[in-house]
């Protein structure tokens, strides 16, 4: 059961991430597209203006059937300049609509280009704070907020220089009415302003209550044996409609709440208007003030009611900016926090750039790899004389070589591939490349230097070329190569479309061992120094694993080399987790694991002489890991 | 336009008609709140025209004019708070019938077999009963208060002004007709380029849930540049569909905006033309303008509305076919299981989640009232299944189960799986109050009753610390709570129900052994005076069996009284005895 929102909302409070105040993240995306931002200004400030005309032009026509008219109108004048003002209404929208799309997309892909850019440099296997799906809505709803703040800044521009030119010219036209009509939205202002903290509460409230019935769905239907078989459907159900009921009227609480004060901002133009009725009677009769002038208030007060409205709209929204903010600053841990608004192109123009792979140079050629006292902890898992996770693991690879790390299910082999090449961050140890020490593990062992295949790899919905190359450049034959190398050529022959095959989780479905082949060949395509795999086995049969390991590791006979100009008898350095005789048989040197520790190494036959652990390992799983293995299938 | 308003009423009827009295309270107060909207302009006409002395039926003294503007205040604020009453109690007719829609539901789904929940997931079951059912609240909402609402209001006005002049009701009606045609056929034009965005969207978000799922091979293949290519790309399709679809929107807005001026400038013309032949006075003439206005918000949202409308198609019909789906489970003929101890026979059962392939295989054995068996056998080999059968969860294809001589499809499933009862190894615990989790929402159980057993099975001193009693809500998955107790817990919902049979998975995890020896004591006394067949995990276990039954593959592989199969030094018992394997028991 996926988490509540009441916890959610706790968790939240709980863990307060240091994040830019959320004034400086809008200020610094409007000064990324600034000129957009401006055009946007300035249409809103005609469209304000075109909007404002008509209710002066009618209360010409009013003057004019009063017998009030001012020079030069007429009915056909005043029926032209309202068509008029519509076009300029309709070119005013076209502008803001031409200056908001881009700075929406602009700056949204900005933004997510950060939050992906740092995603990406955080240690790949270390979660998330939160599941794929929640992190994603971070990326649209918390995204979206931020351009959509920036241009409501324009819009409360508009309104404010609509209500300053509105109050200036009822005030030219009689100054007791506009005072008196006015007050009633001050006292709507302040109403907002102590209001939306209440609106949020409510909201929250509601929410929490929506959270509970759903999570209640979720809990009961999660055990609907045990439901069943305690026969407890009616008891459930009669606490699944209190549960319900309880949230009817805390939404009931919410709706009403903001109903009412909906109402109180429109009470505030009647109320307007009734003062205005007051007070203008007299004076109509007196003839000071006419129909028009009527009009021209009444439209205004319309008008002025909104900038009350959206003000109280807008202080609200600024409060949810900050939770927006620390959310999307909380999937960037450890950036700094300036790193969320940092500007780079995002290449809207439609102009990409160049995918560039940096090409090997001799100082990425593997010579030696030392690692020395390499020790992770998963974290709380700490406890009395136990821990999850590796210690003090130590080993040498030469260039060509094959190191095999083996050991029973949960002793730390994949934590130990992981914490080496950095997917993980290390607690302890040193890790020496070519006799050079590398600190950042993480960045260091990539391609060309480095690839790996997980045990449960992950595909992209995309053609199988461009998983294998991700915007790597290499011809057909390249890639026929190591489709070869990771004995994915048979399984080619069942796809259709060949290299053009959509595959990945929107594509064809590919059976693990497939997954995990093609993930091998994206390794080998990459033409990395070390190779490290873990475990391909769990996917593989014997034979094809046989075949892999033949082509890999006596690579000589299939011919790449001259294509690719290396001159090294074996390309590869590889470290793999495996258990199969397969490969262990063909190990240079094997290192046993056991509760995160190496309990022997060396070759096989010395290891099956001297280390019980390995000659359990070498005869055949013993029960209890086979039953494992049925549980997990 | 294909509205499935006959399958809609199908599926709100019943929770609809308990609250006619509030529905037709609501009919008044929406009813009465466009008249308002309608006449309220009318006192303002009034207002109008004695003040400018235009109309010599109305004296224009002050004292009138003020009642005016107080009658226009007045109605303003009736008009209001009608208006928040109709939200509030459209809202709660809402709530209240989408919530008894909601129980029966759940209800129907939870009486449904087993087979319907293995094939459904939780989330699923949120997104239909909880999702689907809101789209129909919305979609009440929507239809009556907006656009019968508005259909109304429009009628109301057009009524106003055909009163006042029928010419000009005649042009007007024509116009909201012309309106209503034009704005709903522009509308069409902007929906494929609307459909495209939220699709080129959709693109994002998949490719982003993706990545972000895969960070590992992401930066193992060094293609963090290719992936923010990736991101440039589909942001530069959002931004070119964007472009495109607002735009149309504008049309269409531009098209309610444009005919909205059309129909102002008509109504000045008109009400010049009629002012100058004296047919109307300054104040009508202010009311045609103000009507054209008013008309304007209907129109608008109807057209909005029909698009919301259209969707609640593809949910009236997930929900009807949900509601459509039975029980395959046979309900029994009522016949009485006896009180006490129980027995349990199996006759040559044969069982199999799929006919094709059976995993329990011709099985037969008895256990004695008051006997307690031991159930041995590896993960796979059938023993989960087999106490299934007991409660009915499924059926077995062959072969007969009698519980206490009575065969299990005779008596009424309730009164079957009330005498039998099931602990398992995961304890499922709700968020919901200790109460509830221990009396499993049963509240015929006394408080008394509840405590005594706490006492009962030692879990006094947790109770004492918790901070509400029994009214203390557990969290989820109950993770203020430790394994020993969650087991504890389990145990103490049979002991409430008093069952004649307790079949006990037992808990593989290991405990600390102090919280052991409890659970040791609290089986001990549940099972004094009852049947057990309990699956063991530990041979430890097994010493308080009476007898023993090892399944493999889904046949019984040997089966007999525990000290006998102990003695025999070639049955399987006796080898797990002596090599002490415990693994194979799991």
């Amino acid at each position: 059961m996926s988490m509540s929102l009441a916890d959610q909302d706790k968790a939240a409070q709980q863990g307060k991430t240091r994040h830019l105040p959320a004034w400086k993240v809008i200020l610094k995306m409007v000064q990324f597209r600034p000129r957009l931002w401006l055009i946007n200004l300035g249409a809103m400030v005609l469209l304000t203006i075109f909007w404002q005309l008509p209710g002066i032009v009618m209360r010409e026509f009013f003057n004019i059937i009063t017998g009030n008219e001012q020079a030069g109108f007429t009915i056909w004048s005043i029926a032209a300049l309202l068509l008029a003002f519509e076009l300029g209404r309709d070119a005013s929208l076209y502008g803001l609509i031409r200056s908001n799309v881009p700075f929406f997309v602009h700056t949204m892909t900005l933004l997510r280009k950060n939050l992906l850019k740092y995603i990406l440099k955080r240690p790949g296997a270390k979660a998330l704070p939160d599941s794929p799906g929640e992190a994603t809505s971070r990326f649209g709803n918390d995204v979206f907020e931020i351009p959509l703040f920036a241009l409501w800044l324009n819009d409360i521009q508009g309104i404010v220089f609509f209500g300053i030119v509105a109050v200036a010219i009822m005030l030219s036209i009689n100054v007791t009415i506009t005072i008196v009509a006015i007050i009633p939205f001050i006292f709507v202002g302040f109403i907002a302003a102590a209001a939306t903290s209440k609106i949020e509460q409510y909201r929250r409230a509601s929410r929490r209550a929506a959270g509970i019935v759903v999570g209640f769905i979720g809990e009961f239907f999660g055990a609907a044996q045990a439901v069943k078989v305690a026969t407890a459907e009616e008891g459930v159900i009669a606490h699944f409609r209190n549960l319900n009921d309880d949230r009817r009227k805390v939404a009931l609480r919410d709706r009403l709440f903001n109903e009412v004060l909906n109402s109180i901002f429109r009470n505030g133009v009647n109320l307007g208007t009734g003062i205005i009725l007051i007070l203008a009677g007299q004076a109509m009769q007196a003839r000071t003030f006419t129909v028009g002038d009527f009009w021209l208030f009444v439209f205004f007060l319309d008008g002025i009611s909104e900038l009350a409205t959206f003000t109280g709209l807008l202080v609200a929204r600024y409060k949810q900016i900050g939770v927006s903010v620390e959310r999307m600053t909380r999937l960037m841990e450890g950036a700094p926090d300036k790193a969320l608004v940092e500007f780079s192109p995002v290449y809207m123009d439609g102009h990409f750039p160049q995918v560039v792979y940096p090409a090997k140079t001799p100082e990425d050629e593997l010579n030696s790899l030392h690692v020395e006292h390499l020790s992770y902890h998963y974290p709380g898992t700490d406890q009395q004389g136990g821990f999850h996770g590796i210690e003090d693991v130590s080993l040498h690879l030469k260039r060509g070589t094959l190191t095999v790390v083996t050991g029973r299910v949960g002793s730390g082999k994949t934590t130990l591939l992981r914490t080496l090449i950095g997917l993980l961050p290390r607690d302890r140890g040193d890790i020496v490349w070519n006799g050079a020490r590398v600190d950042n593990p993480a960045d260091f062992f990539t391609p060309p230097r480095c690839a790996y295949t997980a045990q449960v790899p992950r595909l992209f919905s995309n053609s199988l070329r461009d998983n294998l190359l991700m915007g790597m450049d290499k011809t057909d034959s390249m890639i026929q190569n190591a489709i070869m190398l990771a004995v994915m050529d048979k399984d080619m022959a069942d796809l259709e479309k060949g290299l053009d095959t959509m595959v990945g989780p929107k594509g064809v479905k590919l059976s693990g061992g497939q997954i995990q082949r093609t993930a091998a060949a994206r390794m080998f395509v990459r033409e990395p120094e070390l190779l490290v795999f873990d475990d391909l086995s769990s996917a593989l049969d014997v034979e094809t694993e046989r075949a892999l390991w033949e082509r890999v590791l006596d690579g000589a006979s299939n011919g790449t080399e001259s294509s690719e100009g290396l001159s090294s008898p074996r390309k590869f350095t590889c470290l793999v987790v495996s258990h199969r005789k397969a490969a262990l048989h063909r190990a240079d040197h094997i290192i046993v694991l056991k509760d995160g520790m190496v309990v022997a190494e060396g070759k096989l036959p010395e290891l099956l002489a001297t280390c019980e652990e390995m000659q359990r390992l070498y005869h055949g799983e013993t029960s209890e890991e086979k039953e494992e293995r049925t549980v997990r299938v | 336009m294909n509205i499935p308003l006959q399958r809609y009423w199908d599926l709100l009827s019943t929770h609809v008609k308990p609250q006619r009295g509030r529905f037709a309270f609501l009919t008044v107060l929406l009813l009465t709140s466009i008249g308002l909207q309608v006449i309220n302009p009318q006192i303002m006409r009034y207002f109008i025209d004695s003040a400018t002395g235009s109309t010599s039926a109305t004296d224009g003294s002050s004292q009138g004019l003020a009642l005016a503007a107080l009658a226009f205040i007045g109605l303003a604020l009736l008009q209001q708070a009608i208006g928040v009453s109709a939200t509030y109690i459209g809202e709660n007719v809402a709530w209240s019938a989408t919530n008894a829609l909601r129980a029966e539901l759940a209800q129907h789904c939870l009486n449904l077999d087993m087979s319907f929940h293995n094939d459904r997931s939780p989330g699923e079951l949120i997104e239909r009963i909880d999702g689907d059912v809101a789209e129909l609240s919305n979609f009440f909402s929507q239809l009556v208060i907006r656009v019968i609402g508005n259909i109304i209001l429009m009628a109301g006005v057009l009524i106003a002004l055909g009163l006042q002049d029928w010419r000009v009701g005649v042009v007007y009606a024509i116009f909201a007709v012309v309106a209503l045609v034009v704005l709903n056929s522009v509308r069409g034009i902007s929906v494929p380029y609307s459909k495209a965005l939220r699709a080129a969207t959709a693109d994002l978000t998949g490719f982003l849930e993706e990545r972000l799922a895969g960070t590992e091979d992401i930066r193992s293949s060094g293609a963090v540049d290719f992936v923010m290519l990736g991101l440039y790309k589909l942001s530069y399709k959002i931004l070119g569909h964007q472009k495109k679809a607002w735009m149309m929107g504008l049309v269409v807005g531009l098209t309610g905006s444009t005919l909205l001026v059309v129909g102002n400038i008509m109504a000045i013309i008109a009400g010049f033309m009629l002012f100058n032949t004296g047919l109307i006075t300054v104040g009508t003439a202010y009311l045609l303008i103000y009507y054209i206005n008013l008309l304007g918000r209907p129109i608008r949202e109807l057209t909005q509305q029909t698009e919301n409308i259209q969707n609640i198609g593809a949910v009236t019909e997930r929900l009807a076919e949900l509601r459509k789906i039975v029980t395959r489970t046979v309900e029994g003929t009522g016949a009485e299981i006896p009180g006490g101890a129980l027995s349990l026979n199996f006759d040559d059962v044969t069982f199999g989640y799929v006919s094709a392939e059976p995993v329990l295989k011709n099985i037969t054995f008895t256990l004695k009232p008051g006997e307690i068996m031991g159930l041995l056998g590896r993960t796979g080999s059938g023993k989960t299944s087999l106490a299934r059968l007991v409660f009915r969860l499924y059926d077995p294809s062959n072969g007969q189960i009698r519980l206490g001589g009575v065969e299990v499809r005779q008596p009424m499933l309730k009164a079957l799986r009330r005498r039998v009862a099931l602990v398992t190894q995961d304890v499922q615990l709700f968020q919901a109050s200790v109460r509830d989790n221990l009396t499993f929402f049963d509240n015929t159980i006394a408080d008394e009753r509840v405590l005594q057993v706490i006492e009962e099975l030692e879990l006094s001193e947790w109770f004492h610390s918790l901070p509400a009693g029994l009214d203390t809500r557990l969290e989820t998955g109950g993770r203020s709570l430790s394994a020993g107790e969650a087991q504890l817990l389990a145990l103490a919902r049979v002991f409430l129900r008093d069952p004649g049979l307790v079949i006990l998975d037992e808990a593989s995890s290991r405990l600390d052994p102090a919280t052991e020896q409890r659970i040791e004591r609290a089986i001990d006394r549940l099972l004094r005076g009852r049947s057990a067949l309990i699956i063991a995990h530990r041979l430890g276990t097994v010493q308080r069996a009476d007898s023993i039954m090892i399944l493999e593959d889904g046949r019984v592989l040997e089966t007999g009284s525990r000290l006998a199969l102990a003695s025999a030094s070639d049955s399987r018992f006796a080898r797990l005895l002596s090599t002490g394997l415990e693994g194979v028991l799991a």
